[in-house]
């Protein structure tokens, strides 16, 4: 497709030149801001990759760290206590809230966390036995709730960047490595046709005039035969009218006398 | 009869008093928990467990094994132990007994009423109850559908039923808050079993107002600490203090107004018997208090097997089991989430 030739098909005329050197114009145009798009998503991209990895890094030591006061939690207060929590929760302490952020035109889904502040019943939960470990075992756990969706805010915008980056970069190639070289080639190819109707032209033209000149000689030459034939006193008059005509000789050598020259047959 | 228990001890509860002896040895020792500790995954676990008391209850259980089965498994062994003690206890020793489970029943009357008030199903309730607070009309429990009614329906029927009508008004059961409600019932249940054991008198009496005068104490203790930042009053806090124990009543002034972790420490200090326990204390540490406690508790339950002819190893041997079972839990928990540098940390052993 993208093969050295490959071409529009497309009448060579002028009219389509002109178009196509438009085309070209506006492909070169859409190509550099395109470019431009793409790198501004590459960098954003290497951005919230650099972020992600350091929060995936620090998310191992979080993530084991709440899980372990949770056995803490468990230990002092006894098994029963999960029940005790599950039954006095009745709203979510964390939402998430979803919005949307804008990179070089590309729409990335946000999201952030928001602890929704207010008294909790859970504040004397395990008053009688290990309230502090489930206490530090909450704050743990909000502390990787956080995390978590601030990894999944990244994710998703990486993943969105992702797609948005493959299209503008398969935008970016096509028109640098086909569109152009396509219209290219067609404006070459229409140029090359042009040059080859005028050429044509040219020997076509060259070709009648010899063919009249051709005929005009051979025209002198019957005349003089038979004027020859009708009385030999008028030879000195013929010989004057065949100087007339135009030296024939010298008009096929030099091709720029066929244009200095008036022909009837020559339109333009 | 105090002093002459050893004359008509034998006659009725000899016989399991033996038994809960036996129980005891079954326990694990130092050795047991250092080879648990070497465990690499749960199944070692299992495996070194097989050889101990807990065997027939584990040596079935099939892959993947969770914490939480085991554990659940360990607690099956107790509940059995209990219950057939239990089946073979005369009246006293029977009573005894069934003291020492109401807290366990106070849990679940406070689980099942708040899982009633937040619509959840009953079994689903009833399954997470603790096996050792179960009664004969726990099901029952949710046919109400406000206090009021609980109270007046379920709880009378209920070895719990002068707690609630002692402690507390029907205003209360509509509004309170359900942890200052548990832990009303609570104190009420420590003030009675140890009246119940004062009245055993004799070494019973001795040993088991020792055990609860720590119990209780303790209690206090961790109230006053879980309540610090909290919207508990002074006087709402005091009124959840037992009104016996070491601290009672001077002690308990001064817990009620402790602000922070270092004057419920100089409160504490003041009675000799925790002063040593604080001593181990860095200062300003209160993570590793818990443990001490614990410690302390083991330490009192083991020795009062020293004596014989008395209620007490019943109420030990339920207090070790549930601390080995704790042990359990954080030593699978600690080799299933890979902490093994923390392990010590959590284990009192028991002998």
């Amino acid at each position: 497709m993208s093969g050295g030739r490959a071409r529009y098909i497309v009448p060579p005329t002028v009219t389509t030149l002109g178009q196509m050197k438009l085309r070209l114009v506006g492909a070169t145009k859409g190509h550099a801001l395109l470019k431009k798009k793409a790198d501004a998503l590459t960098m954003r991209f290497r951005q919230i990759l650099k972020e992600i990895i350091e929060k995936k890094e620090g998310m191992g030591d979080i993530m084991k760290h709440a899980f372990f006061s949770l056995t803490e939690a468990v230990y002092s207060s006894g098994e029963s206590v999960k029940n005790t929590i599950f039954d006095n929760v009745e709203t979510a302490t964390i939402k998430v809230n979803g919005g949307l952020d804008n990179v070089a035109g590309v729409k990335i889904p946000k999201f952030a966390a928001e602890v929704i502040p207010g008294e909790t019943k859970m504040d004397l939960t395990g008053l009688g036995r290990g309230g502090q470990q489930l206490q530090s075992c909450r704050k743990s756990y909000i502390k990787s709730i956080e995390l978590l969706v601030a990894l999944a805010n990244l994710q998703t915008a990486f993943v969105t960047l992702d797609e948005a980056l493959k299209v503008t970069n398969r935008r970016v190639n096509a028109l640098e490595n086909v569109v152009k070289p396509m219209i290219e080639n067609t404006i070459s190819y229409i140029k090359g046709e042009l040059d080859e109707l005028e050429r044509e032209e040219f020997f076509r033209l060259k070709k009648v005039q010899k063919n009249k000149q051709k005929q005009a000689a051979a025209q002198v030459a019957r005349q003089e035969l038979e004027n020859m034939a009708a009385n030999g006193s008028t030879l000195e008059t013929a010989e004057e009218e065949n100087f007339d005509l135009p030296p024939l000789k010298a008009g096929a050598g030099k091709t720029s006398s066929l244009l200095n020259e008036k022909d009837d047959d020559i339109i333009y | 009869m105090w002093g002459f228990e050893m004359l008509t001890y034998n006659i009725q509860d000899g016989f399991l008093e033996a038994v809960v002896r036996g129980h005891r040895s079954g326990l694990l020792t130092v050795a047991d928990y250092n080879n648990l500790c070497q465990c690499e995954s749960l199944e070692d676990i299992k495996l070194n467990l097989t050889a101990t008391d807990y065997g027939t209850y584990l040596s079935n259980e099939a892959s993947p094994l969770y914490t939480t089965t085991i554990v659940e498994k360990c607690t099956k062994k107790l509940v059995d132990d209990w219950v057939k003690m239990r089946a073979n206890a005369d009246e006293k020793l029977g009573q005894f007994l069934d003291y020492c489970t109401y807290g366990h029943m106070i849990d679940n009357v406070v689980l099942i009423v708040t899982g009633t008030l937040h619509e959840r199903d009953v079994q689903e309730l009833l399954d997470k109850c603790h096996p050792l607070g179960m009664f004969d009309s726990i099901a029952t429990l949710a046919v109400a559908s406000n206090m009021r009614e609980l109270y007046r329906l379920v709880l009378v029927d209920t070895p719990l039923a002068p707690y609630f009508s002692e402690n507390l008004s029907h205003e209360d059961l509509d509004e309170m808050n359900i942890e200052i409600m548990r832990n009303t019932l609570y104190k009420a249940y420590l003030d009675d079993f140890a009246h119940f054991c004062e009245s055993l008198g004799g070494t019973t009496g001795e040993v088991m107002g020792d055990l609860l005068a720590f119990e209780t104490d303790r209690r206090a203790l961790n109230i006053t600490l879980n309540s610090i930042g909290t919207e508990l009053t002074r006087e709402d806090r005091k009124k959840l203090y037992s009104n016996f124990g070491l601290l009672y009543p001077h002690g308990h002034n001064e817990l009620a107004q402790a602000e922070d972790f270092d004057q419920i420490r100089a409160a504490m200090e003041k009675v000799p018997a925790y002063a040593s326990i604080f001593s181990k204390l860095g200062f300003g540490e209160s993570q590793m208090l818990d443990k001490l406690l614990y410690e302390e508790e083991v330490k009192r339950c083991v020795m009062c097997f020293e004596q014989q002819f008395h209620y007490t190893p019943f109420y030990a041997y339920m207090k070790l089991r549930e601390q080995e079972i704790r042990n359990i839990m954080w030593i699978s928990e600690c080799v299933a989430q890979d902490q093994k540098a923390r392990i010590t940390d959590g284990i009192v052993y028991t002998f």
